[in-house]
């Protein structure tokens, strides 16, 4: 079906919209949903305030954290700050007020998978796994990987971490001290890794257009295939139940409710299908709403159970290269390879 | 959207590489690469947008045994792409030991890597003085001058006339496709080494090898070339079908393939294209001219059957 841009766009009634002039690396909120940090692959962190909407910035100040190009960002595990890694090996530490501080540094390396869980961040530097303490008081940790990190993932507690690379996943504890690796294997070229937000699942999204999956209590493990690209971006919903992926032409979901999660069930889908593939998938903190940007820049809003696709943005502006929701579920924020940015807010989300 | 170009270079320790690199990042050119150089580099560069690689080749899980890639390219040059707009190429430094097929596989195989960016070429830094040598005691050496589409032949200061001559032979029966360059230093118009699209179907055999001259065997390199060609119309779909089955029972062979062709019933030419069993093919635009107009087909590989080849690709010739 192709993409009818006479339809109205949410962006065209709310919302507030941003020209940054360089790739749009990542977009997160604070834990407090009060603030909204964009990363640049000019080096550079963005932070607006979004409460209250009129407060919002038309133009945002810069704030240069990196030598390079800004590779992650995520919230820290405090309100009111952010953290990033980048191609010049530094993770940074940013606060609302445009404070930044350096938390590591890694030199001739680079940043490029980074979480921050409670108490604990953890970052895939090349071949090592790095556990920081966010206090600064602890040393940090490093792991090695049999190959380089392709992402890393946190449990829900920050006890443990899992680093996706060549030929499966390493998981490690995070408080240190005597420990052997735990290796999840499956042959191949694992990248990005999520835990599920219940602990009991973590998934990778390989190389070759195909998902793995491990239950983490006894190793036992199944193959999500089928995608006609690759995967770059996953999301749990409804407390874990199920898993919104990017890689298709609609959002393709995953059932993990059950014991055996995925296995022999098949995929759900939402959405239609648009022009070209899903680049982004953030999943709504509260509802059961998916929203999906695409590889030519336009971003829908889905409901489970319904039909209707909501358009947010229209095409254009390059693929869709970050997508993310405040944890209070108010606020969605856009961002674009060729340099777009939006933050968009609502205090319900759901479709009537 | 314009894709990034990124050009390869390899050739054995001690041949010029980093003469060459050097040269790149110093002259005035007005241009930024970024380069990516494999951990045990010769020489330190000064230049900020220099990434270490980890040279992590692995096997793609598709069937294809002699499908290798490189996973930390395709992490490099997905990172290096964020700062879109601010590169206008970018250069992959190999290690003297390396083969070139992963590299140039992993821009057939992984889609990212074919949309945001284009292999350029592959530039080969050969040292005139001691190729024999390198050619006698590595089978990387040969695969490097196999798969060039740019061959400096450096050091020729050191070589007379004859000596040079004798190399470029020798370099001319593994490989008859590429363009060689006689330099002292790595000392060449960087036009002639970068933004050359030799993986571009348009500019395939764009250095036509000689396809008549009958090559005497003086050295009996593991690596040859075969060059067939004919003047009869082929028929499309058993070329292809032909083709096909050729680089996915003899890929491990066939390093690089390459060929124009002329099919019955089209005006066009039909342009293909093989790193192993890595294949494209598509028609490209018109014939240059009358003359120019008739099917060739090179291939460059380890034992090669050419009377099983020429039988095969006589055998598409349209009845």
């Amino acid at each position: 079906m192709a993409t009818d841009d006479r339809r109205n766009a949410l962006l065209d009634k709310i919302g507030i919209v941003w020209a940054l002039g360089t790739f749009v690396v990542a977009a997160a909120f604070d834990r407090a949903s009060n603030h909204l940090a964009l990363a640049g692959g000019d080096g550079a962190i963005r932070l607006a305030p979004v409460k209250p909407v009129q407060d919002v910035p038309a133009v945002l100040p810069v704030h240069a954290a990196h030598a390079g190009a800004v590779l992650s960002l995520v919230p820290d595990c405090r309100a009111g700050a952010f953290i990033s890694g980048g191609d010049d090996g530094t993770i940074r530490r940013i606060a609302a007020d445009g404070t930044i501080a350096t938390v590591a540094m890694f030199a001739a390396r680079w940043v490029d998978h980074l979480m921050a869980g409670p108490g604990v961040y953890a970052a895939g530097i090349g071949r090592e796994i790095a556990v920081l303490d966010p206090a600064g008081q602890r040393d940090p940790l490093l792991f090695p990987l049999p190959s380089s990190a392709g992402g890393i993932a946190l449990d829900p507690k920050g006890k443990r971490v899992a680093a996706s690379h060549y030929g499966g996943v390493t998981l490690r504890w995070t408080a240190g001290g005597e420990q052997a690796p735990r290796s999840l294997g499956w042959r191949g070229s694992h990248l990005a890794t999520s835990w599920s937000p219940d602990g009991r699942f973590i998934v990778t999204a390989m190389q070759e257009n195909a998902l793995h999956s491990w239950r983490v209590a006894d190793g036992k493990d199944m193959r999500m295939s089928g995608y006609p690209v690759k995967v770059q971006s996953m999301s749990w919903f409804a407390k874990g139940r199920y898993l919104a992926t990017s890689g298709s032409d609609r959002i393709v979901v995953w059932p993990f409710a059950g014991k055996d999660g995925p296995t022999g069930k098949p995929p759900l889908e939402m959405g239609h299908g648009l022009e070209g593939f899903v680049t982004r998938v953030a999943a709504h903190p509260v509802h059961d709403i998916v929203a999906a940007g695409y590889e030519d820049g336009a971003v829908i809003l889905c409901q489970m159970g319904r039909n209707e696709t909501l358009l947010v943005k229209r095409p254009g502006d390059g693929p869709v290269s970050a997508l993310a929701w405040s944890p209070d579920g108010h606020h969605l924020a856009i961002g674009t390879e060729d340099g777009f940015a939006a933050v968009l807010s609502a205090a319900d989300w759901r479709t009537n | 959207m314009s894709k990034i170009p990124v050009t390869v270079l390899t050739g054995y320790l001690g041949a010029g590489k980093t003469t060459l690199l050097n040269r790149i990042l110093t002259e005035h050119h007005g241009k930024r690469y970024a380069v990516v150089v494999n951990e045990f580099g010769e020489v330190g560069i000064d230049n900020d947008l220099v990434v270490n690689a980890d040279e992590e080749v692995f096997e793609m899980n598709n069937g294809c045994i002699c499908c290798t890639v490189r996973g930390d390219l395709i992490r490099i040059l997905g990172g290096l792409m964020k700062r879109k707009g601010q590169l206008d190429g970018i250069l992959i430094e190999t290690t003297g030991l390396a083969d070139p097929a992963p590299v140039a596989q992993t821009f057939f195989v992984d889609d990212d890597v074919r949309q945001k960016t284009r292999l350029d070429s592959i530039v080969t830094v050969v040292d005139a003085k001691h190729l024999d040598l390198r050619l006698a005691d590595s089978h990387e050496a040969a695969e490097q001058v196999a798969f060039a589409d740019v061959i400096l032949l450096n050091k020729v200061d050191l070589m007379s006339p004859a000596e040079l001559a004798a190399v470029e032979k020798r370099i001319r029966a593994i490989n008859p496709t590429a363009t060689i360059h006689r330099t002292e230093r790595c000392g060449i118009d960087l036009d002639a080494v970068l933004d050359r699209s030799a993986f571009d179907l348009q500019r395939i055999l764009a250095v036509e090898p000689n396809f008549l001259t009958e090559d005497d065997h003086e050295h009996d390199d593991d690596i040859k070339s075969i060059c067939l060609t004919t003047r009869q119309l082929l028929d499309g779909d058993q070329f292809v079908d032909w083709f096909q089955r050729l680089v996915a029972q003899r890929g491990v062979d066939l390093l690089r393939s390459k060929g124009i062709l002329e099919f019955a019933g089209h005006d066009r030419r039909f342009v293909v294209q093989a790193v192993h069993m890595l294949m494209e093919g598509d028609f490209t635009g018109p014939w240059r001219s009358a003359d120019d107009r008739y099917s060739r087909l090179v291939f460059i590989g380890r034992n090669l059957d050419e009377a099983a080849l020429r039988a095969g690709f006589e055998a598409c010739i349209k009845a």
